[in-house]
């Protein structure tokens, strides 16, 4: 058993980890501060073929395989968690569909554009009444001579206004419930289409996740991603790799308030001698490498999955719960070691702290996670 | 036009220890490029750009230089393929002897217009090899080199001088140290990164190269370090600065200092 990373992937880490210290950190306080999404960061990261890592050269991808785009989310997360979810909603969640169920004809109007990173990319699933029971969503797409219409809202679109390009799920035929869901790719001038206000968010602050809104949205027949009756199947499978994209996001939040709790304990004197010779202090961050280390093999083992072409619905959903709810309790020590200065902006690990939660709900709470998790223990 | 980057691949030294008798523990510092040789190569990169020229990257030392890692590394700065020599034997060679065996891997290599180093080692910082590897090859040398334009055989070169800069013309090929600020290493891109793989590594025996015998041979045979004070750990109450500082001019006249 090899627990070496291939030469490409410790390049592509460290790659990552530069730009991320001379690009991404030294905004990321700024843009949480401010709740502003980084525009300027996505030339950088197309320059740096970050958007479309794992999709081929020809499809204007880097040609990498998903271990080094998870070690890449995983970076950028732990210089900005926003940055990293940025990247991986429009990597993950946008362009895979594209990617796998796009027709030919889809392909070329969009997957270049994506993957390369000139158009970024949202997807549209989450309803104010539909979250984790996403089959329960009532926005409508009819069939009409020259198109579908869709109508409905959509909520927490990470993304967007930025996004160019939107997956939409919605119903074309209502009366069989997720069987009668229907995936679209909408543009963001599509008429009828529009934005609603950012929410105002505990944490990934620098991410926008604002409301959608389809008034009579009116979109070619040739939006239609697969067939009429796919969508939630493409959902589902779509969801299935963006877990490991957060569990990879959730990794690198833990990692950078692991890595800010051993330098502070390494400074901060008290009674005389740094706290990092107390053992209650070296107890919490002998606990914390552990859980990382043990949360990293989950994450790298699930983007192994993907690249052996395994089934790796299960080991994503895994390392989503582990990673996620790892970082949430690395972050919670994070500020116990710093102690009152922890507890302000001062210090990064506050941040940490909110940027955690999120990723023990959003792409399918930790509930959803045990859910996938015991079936397969189960069957 | 054919641009040779002669880089190093050393470790650290912020992730090396002092033991107690004052050597340097190396272990477990991760090997890595020299950390002034990206500008280099970003130096060259740009000038090649320019004139279409090829870029050589040139190492020469102890086993590992020519590491798989290494090379990747180096070539997904920008260098279209490496030249190395791997041998044991130069993992203590001074500097001298490493610019000889530059000299011949340049030599090689054949018809190159210039070569450009980085302000310094990272790990040695002597700032000898660009000058002696210059010697050797019988070429000028320039130190602390801001740009380089023009082409192979009518160079154009800047250099920060104390107060000011100055410019240059050079009508031959040149060893030329770029200094620390030349340029802004650009982070290799996913794509560079994983095409380095594929790149041309040309390794070469030391021992066919034919390194000129040295007349003089310099060999490491002890050192001292300083003994080491220990601190006397007095405190001095500020509370009052005159008192403070009388009773600061007591201690010090005291120990002897002033």
């Amino acid at each position: 058993m090899d627990f070496e990373l291939t030469d490409e992937q410790q390049l592509i880490r460290e790659a990552v980890r530069e730009f991320a210290e001379a690009e991404v950190t030294p905004i990321a306080a700024e843009i949480d501060r401010d709740h502003r999404f980084p525009c300027e960061l996505l030339p950088k990261l197309a320059e740096m073929n970050l958007m479309g890592m794992p999709y081929p050269e020809k499809a204007g991808g880097a040609g990498a395989d998903y271990v080094s785009y998870i070690i890449a989310v995983e970076e950028l997360s732990r210089a900005c968690a926003s940055t990293g979810v940025i990247l991986s909603a429009h990597t993950s969640l946008a362009t895979w569909p594209v990617f796998k169920f796009g027709t030919e004809a889809q392909q070329d109007r969009y997957l270049h554009d994506m993957a390369s990173g000139r158009r970024l990319g949202a997807f549209a699933l989450t309803e104010p009444a539909a979250g984790t029971d996403a089959g329960a969503g009532t926005a409508t797409a009819t069939l009409h001579a020259d198109g579908y219409a869709l109508n409905g809202s959509k909520m927490f679109i990470t993304n967007a206004p930025f996004a160019e390009v939107y997956i939409v799920f919605a119903k074309t035929d209502p009366e069989r419930g997720t069987r009668g869901m229907s995936a679209f790719i909408v543009e963001k001038d599509a008429p009828g289409f529009s934005v609603g206000e950012a929410e105002h968010k505990l944490g990934i602050r620098g991410s926008s996740t604002p409301p959608v809104y389809f008034s009579d949205c009116r979109v070619p027949r040739e939006a239609l991603l697969g067939g009429e009756g796919d969508g939630f199947k493409i959902a589902m499978a779509t969801l299935d790799g963006g877990r490991i994209g957060i569990a990879a996001q959730a990794l690198g939040i833990a990692q950078a308030a692991l890595d800010a709790s051993v330098a502070y304990a390494k400074e901060r004197v008290q009674f005389g001698k740094p706290i990092a010779t107390l053992q209650a202090i070296q107890w919490m961050i002998a606990d914390m490498a552990t859980e990382i280390d043990a949360a990293r093999l989950l994450v790298y083992r699930a983007a192994s999955c993907v690249d052996n072409g395994r089934p790796y619905s299960t080991e994503g959903a895994m390392a989503k719960l582990f990673a996620s709810e790892t970082a949430t309790r690395v972050a919670g020590k994070a500020i116990q070691i710093h102690g009152g200065y922890g507890y302000t902006e001062s210090y990064p690990v506050e941040r940490n702290y909110r940027d955690a939660k999120i990723t023990e709900i959003y792409e399918g709470t930790s509930e959803v996670q045990r859910m996938v998790i015991a079936r397969s223990a189960l069957r | 036009m054919r641009i040779v980057v002669a880089y190093k691949w050393t470790c650290d030294p912020e992730e090396a220890t002092v033991r107690a008798d004052g050597t340097v523990d190396w272990s477990r510092a991760k090997p890595g490029l020299s950390a002034y040789d990206p500008v280099a190569i970003e130096v060259a990169r740009q000038l090649a750009a320019e004139t279409g020229a090829e870029l050589i990257g040139v190492t020469v030392g102890d086993k590992g230089v020519g590491a798989p890692l290494a090379c990747k590394a180096a070539l997904g700065r920008g260098l279209d393929r490496v030249v190395i020599v791997e041998d044991g034997s130069l993992a203590d060679a001074g500097r001298s002897e490493l610019a000889a065996v530059l000299a011949e891997v340049i030599r090689h290599i054949g018809d190159v217009d210039l070569v450009v180093t980085g302000d310094s080692s990272v790990d040695v910082a002597a700032k000898m090899v660009p000058t002696v590897l210059a010697g050797e090859l019988g070429w000028p040398a320039v130190a602390e080199v801001t740009s380089i334009t023009g082409q192979a055989g009518a160079l154009r070169v800047e250099r920060a001088i104390p107060g000011g800069v100055q410019l240059l013309e050079i009508s031959g090929p040149a060893v030329l140290a770029a200094s620390a600020d030349a340029a802004a290493p650009r982070v290799p891109g996913m794509k560079d990164l994983l095409a380095a793989g594929k790149k041309p590594v040309e390794l070469l025996e030391l021992a066919a190269l034919k390194v000129p015998q040295r007349n003089a041979v310099m060999t490491v045979t002890g050192q001292a370090v300083p003994e080491r004070k220990s601190r006397k750990g007095q405190l001095i109450d500020t509370a009052d600065p005159a008192k403070a500082a009388a009773e600061l001019v007591s201690a010090l006249r005291q120990a002897g200092t002033l």
